[in-house]
């Protein structure tokens, strides 16, 4: 108020001033014009009376940096190539690093989305031997009402089951959960409502309800078949609601997706006389100041009670007490933070290109510059001029840049959603545009301080003169330029390593023994469940039925079942030393059929496969199995002791008939384990992946083979119905995200380390047309003109790719654990990526060579 | 209207130094840089007096100090400035002698206040300066 005041009357004031001082001085004779300047020349200059006085105001850098961002606008539309140039390498450079910091942000910064996220735990007992994680139901009862640190705890468990729908049987992803979990979940229906305890009750979810039930709210307050048992529909959950839960143990087995329903059970010990316990996925919230320690240690207390009240069943020896959090984002992490700092390099290599396209730029400017400080601009108002430039420059490219992150978001969660956990719930937020925000501002600030620098020794004097060549400056400029090249290209050199170590053991992974042909295979599954398949021999049955009609489709080969290692087993051979219980090696055991071996092309070593008609139970057993277990003997003819009750010298003895090689013919990314395989006819099939050999491409067979199979039972459907090769694509996604992430990365700082190198050679040719021509009229060759240019970029790019290679070689530790078969050090990895790296500077420097060769001596001295 | 004042602003720059508040004596030779704030007291000192117009404040001060101080004018009105935004002086609008209209700067009770305080100041610095400049 009181300076909108103050400034309006201002020329008012200082006319009114000036008139008086005038009218003194014809009061003292002067002449009305003589009066004037005077009265002019007393008051001195009115323009800085003004400014001081809006300085008074407001302040001053406000007023010059607007007049700073004016002045840079109008640059930038008169260098539209530059300026393209330069916010193309930006939006590419802040991009990539916003759409890497944003699924950063949703998988490690923002807490879960449940109610108090950082007191819930994952509870699990596991066995050192076997990878999985589960709590028995006794132990969850015990845990849930004799832990009294715990403020809530919840089991669950994932399994695909049978809904009809609409006269229809969908196989659907549910989640069967305590009845804690609904509470715990923070789960609140769209539709009706949560069951009550104890009620057999589901919940759908909103994409299931829509999909299966045509979003049809009748069906809610309804009864369904649920694996041909009639279930309440209770409710449909919001739309937005989505679980985070850790990914379900590999041994399930399940399609990667989303849940479709929760069905609320109720956890009951199991009856004295049953075979087995139940086995459940468990977490928790905590009491609130209750520590992780002091839940371990009660939880520990509490279960060596309820191992002592049932030595018979004991569970699994160890227990594990996580934050949740780390337990469903923890393993992404390190892939995650590699990812972010790679592309951090990229920016940091987009940075270095755009400071040499400053530092080039600038070095024309040197006149505008020479001029701005001779008429009185200081050192630190021409380095803000810079600064200023860059700055709406990165504003500019961080805008864009976000556009590709949008982009670039969009085409990852199209490409591989299921790779990182969390990974469906990456949004560009407050925190991912402060991000894009920061990032513009310190590339800003990194490289518009670069030229502002070059320029700051300036000689006014010596620029100004007339015909002065512009280049004593230029040579300091140079030099920093030359050093930014080399940075960028050691920064590429590590990004390649990075980038190629993954490859490497992509190729690795991928890289199938002769005669396994995923991709000539098609695969689907089944899970027995309801009543008639409560004893095994119709299990049998249906097994036989369906190899039988698949082997009778035209255009199709060998096929065959395979639980893909689903059971296990206390590995115990005859004649061994025998083992107690705790120390027994833990084996897989995969219950297959004849076909399955040459339907996908395992193959055997020694001895044979097994037949669909043995007489009784054989094993084959893999590669790794006879030589750990059978060290130096041949297992053939060799008996393995199955357990048939607690008693062990009750256990059958099945012989060893045969050894086939390692194959990792379900998860690529499963490190060789023992194997042994036993027929269907012998042991009781759970869940089976049916796998039929096509003679073409198997997507195409799948129709006629799925209407052949489909009607041998409608209330066991056959799901997840893919080529092997894209199943066990799916296994290793976090891997194809990661190679997918660092390749793109690599590939734009290969690109950005080009163009550096272009740009230096090229302009330094530029600037030394009139040396290169006195050479040339003095008898240098176009040879040795060449030579020199290209020398010039190659003491750069080596010195660049050395430092790079020695950084890489200390750096690449960081990602051994995602390596696979390649060591971090690997030399021919290196190798590949120093030639590389000295073929793409060698490319960069060939064109300005060129060009210095074709220099004319007469033209380059004339223009001087 | 204003730009009958303005000098030729080739590069629309103008501004880039803050003018300090700078007095000249009457030779210019022997041109001292007077210390900062000066110009502040003496404005507030001479409008103790009572209500004056720019003009007459520098007047006021060139006479009162037999025109050994000239105030260079264009620093006056930054400092004028700077004293309202403090809150020491404050303006209203008035008609001067020849019927003109005029911003006629008054002290306020802060004014008055910081003046015994600039004062007290400023004679304790001239004392200690005169006792290292001519020791007893």
């Amino acid at each position: 108020m009181r300076r909108r005041r103050s400034l309006d009357d201002l020329d008012e004031d200082i006319r009114d001033h000036i008139a008086r001082e005038t009218d003194e001085n014809v009061g003292r004779g002067m002449t009305p014009a003589d009066a004037r300047d005077a009265a002019l020349r007393k008051f001195g200059n009115v323009t800085l009376a003004k400014e001081g006085v809006r300085a008074v105001w407001i302040p001053i850098w406000f007023d010059q940096v607007l007049q700073d961002a004016r002045y840079g606008f109008r640059m930038l539309r008169r260098n539209p190539g530059f300026s393209a140039v330069v916010i193309l390498t930006l939006a590419l450079g802040i991009g990539l690093n916003t759409a890497v910091f944003s699924v950063v942000n949703a998988v490690l910064v923002r807490p879960l989305s449940y109610a108090s996220p950082e007191r819930l735990v994952w509870v699990a007992t596991y066995d050192d031997r076997s990878p999985m994680e589960f709590v028995t139901a006794p132990d969850f009862l015990a845990f849930r009402d004799q832990a009294s640190s715990l403020d809530r705890i919840a089991a669950f468990s994932i399994g695909m089951e049978r809904v009809t729908a609409k006269d229809e049987v969908v196989p659907a992803r549910i989640a069967t959960v305590s009845h804690e979990f609904w509470d715990l979940a923070g789960m609140s229906p769209a539709l009706g409502r949560i069951p009550s305890a104890g009620e057999d009750a589901i919940v759908l979810s909103h994409a299931f309800f829509e999909r299966a039930f045509a979003g049809d709210g009748s069906v809610v307050g309804r009864p369904v078949t649920v694996n041909e048992r009639q279930v309440l529909v209770a409710g449909v959950l919001r739309a937005a609601f989505r679980p985070q839960l850790p990914p379900p143990p590999a041994a399930a087995q399940l399609p990667p997706g989303d849940l479709d329903g929760y069905h609320d059970m109720v956890v009951r010990p199991p009856a004295p006389n049953a075979p087995g316990v139940q086995l459940f996925s468990v977490f928790a919230r905590l009491k609130p100041g209750v520590t992780i320690d002091e839940v371990r240690s009660e939880l520990e207390t509490v279960r060596a009670n309820q191992r002592r009240a049932n030595p018979d069943r004991p569970g699994p020896p160890r227990l594990r007490v996580v934050p949740f959090s780390e337990k469903i984002v923890g393993r992404a992490r390190t892939p995650l933070l590699v990812l972010l700092g790679s592309v951090i390099l990229v920016l940091g290599i987009a940075c270095a290109n755009i400071a040499n396209l400053l530092l080039a730029r600038a070095s024309a400017r040197q006149k505008e510059v020479a001029i701005r400080t001779a008429v009185g601009a200081g050192r630190g108002r021409v380095l803000r001029q810079f600064v200023v430039e860059s700055l709406i420059l990165a504003m500019i490219g961080g805008a864009a840049g976000l556009l590709v992150a949008r982009a670039g978001l969009a085409a990852m969660l199209r490409l591989i959603p299921q790779a990182v956990p969390r990974l469906s719930e990456t949004t560009i937020d407050s925190r991912v545009l402060a991000f894009a925000f920061g990032a513009s501002i310190a590339t800003a600030l990194a490289c518009g301080i670069a030229p502002g620098i070059a320029l700051w020794r300036t000689n006014v004097h010596d620029v100004l003169k007339d015909g002065a060549r512009p280049a004593s400056a230029s040579a300091g400029g140079l030099r920093v330029r030359r050093a930014l090249v080399a940075v960028e290209l050691a920064l590429a050199a590590v990004l390649l390593v990075g980038a190629a170590l993954m490859i490497k053991s992509f190729w690795r992974i991928t890289a199938y023994p002769p005669g396994f042909a995923p991709d000539r295979v098609l695969t689907m599954k089944f899970q027995f469940s309801g009543a008639r398949y409560r004893e095994t021999q119709p299990r049998r049955a249906y097994v036989d039925e369906l190899l039988r009609r698949v082997r009778s489709t035209p255009g199709v080969g060998a096929a065959g079942v395979s639980s893909n290692g689903e059971n296990r087993l206390l590995l115990m051979i005859e004649g061994a030393p025998p083992l107690p219980v705790e120390k027994r090696p833990v084996v897989s055991m995969t219950v297959t059929s004849a076909g399955y071996a040459s339907a996908i092309g395992m193959r055997v070593l020694k001895g044979r496969w097994l037949s669909d008609d043995e007489p009784s139970a054989v094993y084959v057993i893999n590669e790794t199995l006879a030589r750990r277990h059978f060290a130096g003997e041949d297992p053939i003819g060799k008996r393995i002791l199955l357990p048939n009750g607690p008693d062990p010298r009750n256990a059958q003895q099945v012989p060893v008939v045969g050894v086939v090689a390692d194959l990792r013919y379900a998860n690529l990314e499963s490190a060789a384990e023992p194997e042994l395989f036993t027929d269907y006819q012998h042991t009781r099939p759970v869940g089976l992946n049916l796998a039929i050999r096509t003679a073409g491409d198997p997507s195409a067979s799948a129709p006629a083979i799925r209407a052949r199979l489909a009607d041998i039972d409608p209330t066991q459907p056959l799901f997840d119905v893919k080529p092997l090769d894209v199943a066990l694509a799916d296994s290793i996604a976090p891997r194809r995200f990661n190679v997918i992430l660092l390749v793109t990365f690599a590939a734009s700082a290969l690109l950005l380390a080009l163009v550096g190198i272009y740009g230096v050679i090229a302009y330094s040719v530029a600037q030394r047309t009139h040396e290169i021509g006195v050479r040339m009229a003095l008898g240098a060759q176009r040879r040795e003109v060449v030579r020199m240019v290209v020398r010039q970029g190659m003491v750069i790019a080596i010195a660049g790719i050395a430092i790079g290679i020695a950084a890489a070689l200390a750096l690449t530790r960081v990602i051994a654990s995602l390596l696979y078969e390649v060591t971090p050090t690997d030399p021919p990895t290196f190798a590949v990526v120093v030639c590389a790296l000295m073929a793409t500077a060698l490319a960069a420097c060939c064109g300005p060579a060129v060009k210095a060769a074709l220099v004319d001596p007469i033209v380059a001295l004339r223009c001087e | 209207m204003q730009r009958e004042f303005t000098h030729l602003d080739v590069l629309g720059e103008a501004g880039i130094h803050l003018p300090s508040p700078r007095m000249s004596t009457k030779s210019d030779r022997e041109r001292i840089e007077l210390l900062q704030g000066t110009l502040d007291l003496l404005i507030l000192r001479t409008l103790l007096l009572g209500p004056a117009h720019g003009h007459a404040i520098t007047k006021a001060i060139e006479r009162s100090s037999d025109d050994v101080l000239q105030v260079e004018q264009g620093s006056l009105y930054p400092a004028l400035h700077r004293l309202i935004k403090r809150g020491w002086i404050a303006f209203d609008h008035g008609t001067s002698e020849n019927n003109r209209r005029a911003k006629y700067y008054r002290l306020t009770p802060k004014g008055r206040k910081q003046l015994d305080v600039e004062t007290s100041k400023w004679e304790t610095l001239s004392r200690a300066i005169a006792r290292i400049l001519r020791p007893a």
